[in-house]
């Protein structure tokens, strides 16, 4: 493997599982900090393949560069470090719980994700977008290669809420909530039966959802049990210790676009 | 005869997608054929197989697989025959990357628009109270709203707009990306071409002046390559609207 490193934002949402996966792959990557927050991301020295970088769909996330080639999408990074490391069991083997697994992933990566995203970044991105002096904030969008992206880091210095939108988040992360708590229903210990890709996926934004909407969580004892166990994994508390802030699942930058068909 | 049934539409789009992986793989299956524009998809028949009312689904002996992309993957890992993944973990990262960027970036614009100017004109031929009956039968409160917002006409000139912006910046991309390599993320023919190109196989007639031999020559040069594949032809002649009859204009505009 040529020269790789691991750029990532605080130990939340899809930095966090990208360094957990990293940790449970046993790959000797180097990860380097960045404040997703400044833009940073956009900004990244040596890269000479950026197409998955300028328009990544999951919005602002850790990147992988390998041999110049930066490489996003926390799910897909994942399953790129458990195949590289040969396999180090954060993919079933088996064809349908593998469907079953990235099934699982694709409904956290297209309702779950936006929706904590959404509410996080206005509740704690928002001030300090709008607080950023005109030019350093014009430098970091002219940074930003995608028209859409930028458009949203825009709207978000703005504060151009939208209620249907977050009124919307607020009920995804319960329909998630008790989603979680429904496969885990059976007593199972992991939510695809073995430990996963889904497992580190969803408590990813599990975990800050659950400061934004405690409501949500209330009375599901399954779904308590299980963000436990996946909080104290040595790869998950390694990840956690990564933090340069005392915070870390409150800090967000724009994330994906909610679907544009509604 | 193979225990696995696809449940699909044209050869376009994410119907397209199953049936092409699954010939490619030289898997039989049994073809049942949902009709988009009668609204079968929403039919108690239908939702008794995939709840979700969405196309394709899939049946594997007692197995139900749903979602275009997801089943492709299944399809590759399940069966024997040729592989449509590479063993490369960085190519395979970038197979599954350009897919997620059609299914969710670019694949909406290219529908949004795919209705606007063929499904919705379409459907709108039919009786209105028929049309709202097919409505209330849509399952999910989004794809309802998202329904009619497509059977209609609905969509704003700014969210047409913007989809005109993402089809043509993502023709720009998959033209440099061509341009890198002979198949779409990788060297060898793999998942992301049978993605891409059932939503791309019919550019150069329906987007004349965004992909042509001129503009795209990268572009032009791998459709010639992937129309050119047995499966692909075997896989059209399955088509029966004007969607698929598109192939044989595209083969004459490629000189084949």
């Amino acid at each position: 493997m040529s020269e790789a490193i691991l750029y990532h934002g605080e130990p939340n949402g899809p930095s966090l599982s990208v360094l957990a996966a990293l940790e449970e792959s046993g790959l000797a990557i180097e990860c380097r900090p960045i404040d997703l927050l400044k833009g940073e991301r956009h900004r990244l020295p040596g890269i000479t393949e950026s197409v998955a970088l300028d328009f990544a769909v999951e919005g602002e996330g850790p990147v992988l560069v390998i041999g110049g080639e930066a490489m996003t999408e926390a799910v897909f990074l994942a399953q790129y470090l458990d195949e590289q490391a040969g396999g180090c069991g954060l993919q079933p083997s088996d064809p349908y719980a593998h469907w079953q697994m990235m099934m699982w992933c694709r409904q956290v990566t297209e309702r779950l994700s936006p929706a904590v995203a959404w509410l996080g970044a206005f509740a704690h991105a928002q001030a300090p977008l709008a607080a950023m002096d005109a030019g350093e904030f014009a430098a970091l969008s002219d940074a930003i290669v995608s028209e859409d992206l930028r458009q949203r880091w825009q709207d978000l210095r703005d504060g151009a809420g939208d209620e249907a939108k977050s009124e919307d988040s607020r009920a995804k992360i319960a329909q998630f909530a008790e989603r979680a708590e429904g496969q885990l229903a059976d007593g199972r210990e992991w939510l695809m039966g073995s430990f996963s890709i889904a497992d580190l996926e969803t408590y990813a934004w599990l975990a800050p959802a659950a400061l934004l909407e405690p409501a949500a969580f209330g009375g599901k004892p399954k779904l308590a049990a299980w963000m436990d166990r996946v909080r104290t994994r040595p790869s998950v508390q390694r990840a956690l210790a990564r933090a340069q802030t005392d915070d870390p699942l409150r800090s967000f930058a724009p994330g994906p676009e909610i679907n544009r068909w509604g | 005869m193979a225990d696995v049934t696809l449940y699909h539409w044209e050869p376009n789009a994410n119907s397209g997608k199953p049936m092409l992986a699954l010939v490619e793989k030289g898997v039989p299956f049994q073809s049942r054929y949902i009709n988009m524009l009668e609204f079968d998809q929403h039919r108690p028949e239908y939702l008794a197989i995939n709840p979700q009312g969405t196309i394709p689904a899939m049946t594997h002996g007692d197995r139900v697989l749903t979602e275009s992309t997801a089943i492709m993957e299944y399809v590759n890992e399940a069966f024997d025959g040729p592989a449509l993944m590479p063993a490369d973990a960085q190519d395979r990262w970038r197979i599954r990357w350009w897919m997620k960027f059609m299914d969710q970036w670019l694949g909406p614009s290219f529908s949004m628009i795919g209705w606007s100017a063929f499904v919705g004109p379409k459907v709108r031929e039919k009786d209105p109270a028929e049309l709202e009956a097919a409505i209330g039968r849509i399952p999910l409160p989004e794809r309802r709203r998202a329904w009619r917002k497509a059977i209609y006409g609905q969509f704003s000139p700014e969210e047409l707009a913007e989809s005109r912006r993402r089809v043509a910046l993502g023709i720009d991309m998959l033209e440099a990306e061509l341009g890198k390599r002979d198949y779409v993320a990788s060297d060898t023919y793999s998942l992301a071409d049978i993605n891409v190109f059932n939503s791309t196989y019919s550019l150069p007639v329906s987007q004349p002046d965004l992909a042509s031999v001129e503009k795209t020559p990268n572009i032009m040069a791998w459709l010639r390559r992937v129309y050119r594949r047995p499966a692909v032809k075997q896989t059209w002649a399955m088509g029966t609207t004007d969607l698929a009859k598109r192939y044989g204009l595209v083969m004459e505009e490629l000189g084949e």
